[in-house]
């Protein structure tokens, strides 16, 4: 037992992540992370709502408030937020996901408080007024167009998720809809709050340079008062029906080389065959020994490029695959040659040593992404909420140990199936169509 | 009894508010006392043949770093630019002792990164691999073979990649930005062409290899999990041998700011945003004593999310996702840039808020709040930074390629906080150039065209960030029906032209290494035409017009044209289009003079009655066609003509279009005059 043991933790050349977990009163999760190697500390506030979490007919709610919650609470002025993390020579930002929106701070150790602080201001009372609304509005369609609509090929994740999803509320994008954003009463975007950004529905973490006491005394000091949200939130449950036939389109863009996209439907995030098919879309095209870049990008120079990457979602979420072909290759021929090659996986599976190349793979990404404290700050909220134990951090690899040969040829046969798939090609605009 | 409850537990609540209501929050908590910045130390060392070494240890992760930097001038590459962007995947394209393959796969199996580029050389892996990681990396460093078919491989992708560059906004304006504050013929403003790119020869790359990849320019960063005890003799090992040389020195002239505003515009037709970028370069080294203070200025003028241009232009006005601006440093030149990708109706208002940022500061200068947030945000990323291993290492390296004191890192903070509002106000009247601008747009020329010239003289320029040239007309008494006739008569007279009834022309082309034929069936009398692509023998596209409507078949689909596509088709589909214009109808315009690859030309706008239109360009020398552009067809460019029955006509075109990434050249291999067509012909 002792043996096994030991051989075990040299296996795995992960750095132990330590941490503190406490629930307080009022349902708000709180991990602690001490590392005083540099006088910083990362703040986050993980609040689990995302796109998923809005009505049909109010999509982009959950990135509005991305955006609404930096304009200011009751104590702190508008346009003050970013002001005052900045002038503490601190820095700030925040995302949000189809799952969860993610916001942090990373200030200078000895303003733990003043980021406590600020970030119990806007989960007691953010100040949501009309001028705020407006001027985010405009900000975010402008968003819009930086992103997807003056970007070649920036519609690719919205026509794909509303082909992969028929029921599940995964079939809009983040970003939304700005007519939906456009007819939003203040009212709604208040219950919108009320609703989702609570401490039961919300994790925070602290990485850097604390002292476990204080800290959380602190947090106790600043959190306690929030008073808790609903029982119940609102979440999906909608089960994606199976496909049982290729959708297959073709969308006109303004760019000059097409592209082809594929995508496949994936179990929930935290299913066991997540680690195998991300070791899956690893061989295809992670690396230049991979399969398809050796293939198709230098032996039979088809590509300019593949990519393929498992988009993992709390309910499911899909495996892109995306080809640009080189100039003067149908995108037809080069889509046969990418389904060749996924099929001969299927029927073959993988030889040991591209087995034993993945591990390897696998192990140094692990490894490596713990390298700074919004980095650990983010991996363990994402841990605690996705997984329900912030200790997955430190569990990860073993996870991915335990993927045999087998599962990936499995997981390939049940899950790159070709008639559940949306295909998507992009083509040039013909001209006079602007 | 549930009543009660419920009362019970407002009580409560009330209860606890009270009780909690001792939190202040009406102001913001103080801080605890500053903490110590602690910097560690690079260990140093120099190599016989004068490789430097610095190691940082840095025990959190198993990770070892290797990391080697070349330190030249910049180059120019003239017309092979974008060779020195092929350099680094050549090296990794094959050594002696390993094809790439093998390379690849090695590097892959444990899990290590490995890249180079024309100045450097990474390599990465856990700690337990790094000895092969060291040698793989040497190996790329000292056996490079160069293959050929890697370099066809790379420009192929070059070339895919130019061309969707061609259509993304931020390459556009990073091209004409470029062009605009260093000139084309500088290392910064060159930029790769189709042309250049076709030119780089393996040469060219082992002789970049020979002349760079020596020791004596070179430093070599080593930061993570190792020990300058373990690394010292490592290094001696993989680079002990590597042989010094002579490496060349290059100089350029310093380019200057414009002397009055330049408003440059892209016009990208589908935009639905407009991209602005304001700019002029600057001289800036790391090693200048302004160069701390032009941080702080740029920091208050659009630093961070609570810079002047930020909270204006997007927490204000709602113009924007962002506006920023840079004040780059660089051993040469380098620039400084406002930049926002702004709302489509708003690109006037929104450069207008720009320059007013701009003027403001040199006139008025900052607050002595500004500086202290500026202070704070440029200490706090100095602090934060000091996180990763690496930035000592690349701090120990600075200071050996600008020969900095030895406490320009330690008392950086210090030198941050000694800044004073005059200093900042009299960098920001010396550095701001209100007057001296580029002001770049890509973007609708439609719609903001006029909006610009609010600004000054709209210069509009190509997607490569080449001026559009436009020549003045004068006094030239000319009509448009003057210049269609001059060049009837000079490919031959109206008569000859008009005998040729019908022709079957082949022509071929090449895209790398692909052929492509293309055969034109003309048949004038019973208006039709078909024209076939073939590629690698294989129908690619077929266009059929005949009975009054057009066919394209491509990629597996036939689509008819609707009748409006189907007037704008028929303009060309005659062996000489000007022998029709007048009977088809069309209107002729004649829009000036332009130049056309160095010549003169006539810009005559042919219109059909639906509003299609073709625009040809004719020489005002030879009075023969040189270019024409439409819609369908794109830019057709016509490289030289050759006498067929006393009528000259188009032996080698440049077709370009946005169906086709790239100009593709093609010849005309054999050409039948007036033969003889059935029905099948044309099906």
């Amino acid at each position: 037992m002792i043996g096994s043991f030991l051989m075990m933790s040299s296996l795995l050349a992960q750095n132990k992540i330590e941490f503190q977990e406490r629930t307080l009163d009022n349902g708000l999760n709180l991990i602690m992370h001490r590392d005083n190697s540099t006088p910083i500390v990362a703040v986050a506030v993980l609040y689990h709502v995302g796109s998923k979490n809005e009505k049909p007919d109010r999509t982009g709610f959950a990135h509005f408030f991305e955006h609404l919650l930096f304009e200011g609470t009751e104590n702190i002025g508008r346009g003050e937020y970013m002001e005052k993390v900045e002038s503490i020579g601190g820095t700030l930002n925040a995302f949000t996901s189809n799952d969860i929106t993610y916001y942090y701070e990373i200030v200078p150790s000895n303003y733990l408080e003043t980021a406590l602080y600020m970030e119990s201001e806007r989960m007691l009372h953010p100040k949501i007024d009309q001028v705020g609304v407006d001027t985010q509005r405009e900000v975010i369609k402008e968003e819009k167009r930086q992103r997807e609509d003056n970007r070649p090929y920036g519609s690719i994740l919205r026509e794909t998720m509303k082909r992969a999803y028929q029921e599940h509320p995964y079939q809009w994008v983040v970003i939304g809809s700005m007519d939906h954003l456009d007819a939003a009463t203040l009212e709604e975007f208040a219950q919108f709050h009320a609703d989702f950004y609570v401490p039961n529905n919300a994790t925070l973490v602290l990485a850097g340079d604390i002292d476990y006491e204080q800290a959380e005394e602190w947090v106790s000091k600043y959190f306690e008062e929030i008073p808790s949200g609903p029982e119940e939130f609102f979440r999906p449950s909608v089960d994606e029906p199976k496909k049982e036939s290729e959708i297959r389109d073709i969308v006109y863009d303004d760019i000059q080389i097409p592209a082809i996209i594929q995508a496949y439907n994936l179990p929930p995030k935290n299913h066991p065959d997540s680690y195998a098919l991300d070791m899956l879309s690893t061989y295809l095209t992670g690396g230049n020994s991979s399969l398809l870049t050796k293939e198709l990008v230098d032996n039979q120079q088809k590509a300019l490029g593949v990519y393929a990457f498992p988009l993992e979602l709390e309910d499911g979420g899909i495996f892109i695959m995306q080809a640009l072909p080189n100039m003067g290759v149908d995108p037809d021929d080069l889509e046969s040659e990418v389904d060749r090659l996924i099929k001969e996986v299927k029927a073959s599976g993988i030889s040991e040593r591209e087995f034993e190349k993945l591990q390897n793979i696998m192990e140094n990404n692990i490894v490596s992404q713990n390298s700074s404290m919004e980095g650990i700050a983010q991996n363990l909220a994402m841990a605690r909420v996705f997984y329900g134990d912030p200790n997955y951090v430190n569990k990860e690899l073993e996870y991915y140990r335990k993927v045999s040969k087998e599962d990936i040829k499995r997981v390939a046969n049940e899950y790159l199936r070709t008639d559940g798939r949306v295909v998507l090609h992009y083509l040039p605009k013909p001209q006079d169509n602007d | 009894m549930k009543y009660i409850f419920i009362n019970l537990a407002f009580l409560f609540l009330i209860v606890g508010n009270h009780a909690l209501a001792q939190v202040d929050r009406s102001s913001y908590p103080s801080p605890a006392p500053a903490p110590e910045i602690q910097m560690g130390d690079a260990h140093s060392f120099t190599l016989e043949n004068g490789l430097k070494v610095f190691v940082v240890e840095n025990q959190k992760l198993p990770r070892v770093a290797f990391s080697l930097i070349l330190e030249r001038d910049p180059i120019t590459e003239g017309d092979k630019a974008g060779m020195s962007g092929f350099v680094g995947e050549m090296m990794m394209g094959g050594t002696t002792n390993r094809s790439k393959d093998e390379l690849d796969d090695s590097i892959d199996f444990i899990g290590a990164s490995l890249r180079a580029s024309s100045n450097s050389v990474y390599a990465s892996s856990l700690k337990k691999h790094q000895e092969k990681t060291l040698e793989l990396m040497a190996d790329v460093l000292f056996n490079p073979i160069f293959p050929e078919q890697e370099l066809e491989k790379l420009r192929k992708q070059a070339l895919t990649a130019l061309a969707q560059s061609k259509d993304s906004p931020n390459s556009i304006s990073g091209r004409l930005t470029s062009a605009l504050n260093y000139g084309k013929d500088h290392p910064y403003g060159e930029t790769e062409s189709e042309q250049t790119l076709n030119n780089i020869q393996v040469s060219d790359i082992k002789e970049y290899y020979d002349t760079y990849f020596k020791p004596n320019i070179a430093y070599l960063a080593i930061v993570g999990d190792i020990t300058p005890e373990e690394a010292a003799p490592l290094v001696e090992k993989y680079f002990g041998e590597w042989e010094p040389g002579e490496v060349p020195n290059h100089e350029y002239e310093t380019p200057t700011p414009p002397a009055t505003h330049q408003v440059a515009l892209v016009d990208r037709p589908s935009s639905v945003q407009s991209v602005v970028r304001i700019t002029y370069p600057v001289v800036m080294r790391l090693d200048h004593p302004d160069y701390l203070v032009t941080r702080v200025l740029n920091g208050i003028l659009g630093g961070g999310t609570s810079s002047r241009l930020f909270q204006n232009l997007r927490e204000d006005k709602g113009y924007t996702y962002g506006a920023n601006s840079s004040f780059g440093a660089d051993k040469l030149v380098a620039s400084f840039t406002v930049y926002a990708d702004v709302k489509q109706t708003a690109t006037d208002s929104a450069i207008n808020e720009m320059l007013y940022e701009i003027r403001n500061m040199a006139e008025n200068g900052v607050t002595e709040k500004e500086l202290e947030i500026a202070k704070a945000t440029i200490g706090g990323s100095f602090g934060r930074s000091l996180e990763q291993p690496s930035t000592i290492a690349s701090f120990a390296i600075n200071a050996e390629r600008y020969g900095l004191p030895d406490d320009f890192y330690s008392a950086y903070l210090q030198r941050l906080n000694a800044i004073t509002v005059e200093e900042v106000n009299e960098a920001a009247n010396k550095y701001l150039k209100p007057e001296n601008l580029y002001i770049t747009v890509v973007g609708n020329g439609n719609e903001i065209y006029d909006k610009l010239t609010a600004f000054g003289e709209v210069q509009k320029y190509t997607n490569m960030g080449d001026p559009e040239r436009e020549l003045e007309l004068g006094d030239i008494d000319i009509s448009a029906a003057d210049v269609i006739e001059n060049y009837i008569q000079a490919i031959g007279g109206r008569e000859s032209a008009s005998a040729l009834e019908t022709a079957k022309m082949r022509l071929s082309a090449e895209i790398q290494g692909t052929k492509l034929n293309m055969i034109v069936l003309y048949d004038v009398p019973k208006q039709r035409m078909m024209q076939r692509m073939l590629m690698m023998g294989n129908e690619a596209s077929k266009t059929i017009i005949k009975d009054g409507k057009a066919t394209v078949n491509a990629m597996g689909q036939s689509q008819t044209l609707p009748d409006e596509k189907f007037e704008d088709v028929k303009m060309s589909m005659w062996i000489i289009p000007e022998l029709h214009y007048e009977n088809m109808g069309y209107s002729l315009e004649l829009e000036g003079l332009r130049e056309i690859d160095g010549k003169e030309a006539y810009k005559v706008v042919v219109s059909n009655p639906t509003g299609g239109t073709i625009t040809n360009y004719y020489s005002v020398e030879s009075a023969m066609k040189l270019k024409s552009e439409s819609q369908v067809e794109g830019e057709t460019t016509y490289l030289a003509y050759e006498e067929f029955e006393g009528v000259k006509l188009p032996v080698e075109i440049s077709l370009q279009s946005p169906m086709i990434p790239f100009p593709i050249n093609s010849k005309l291999e054999d050409l039948e005059i007036n033969p003889t067509f059935t029905e099948e012909d044309f099906n």
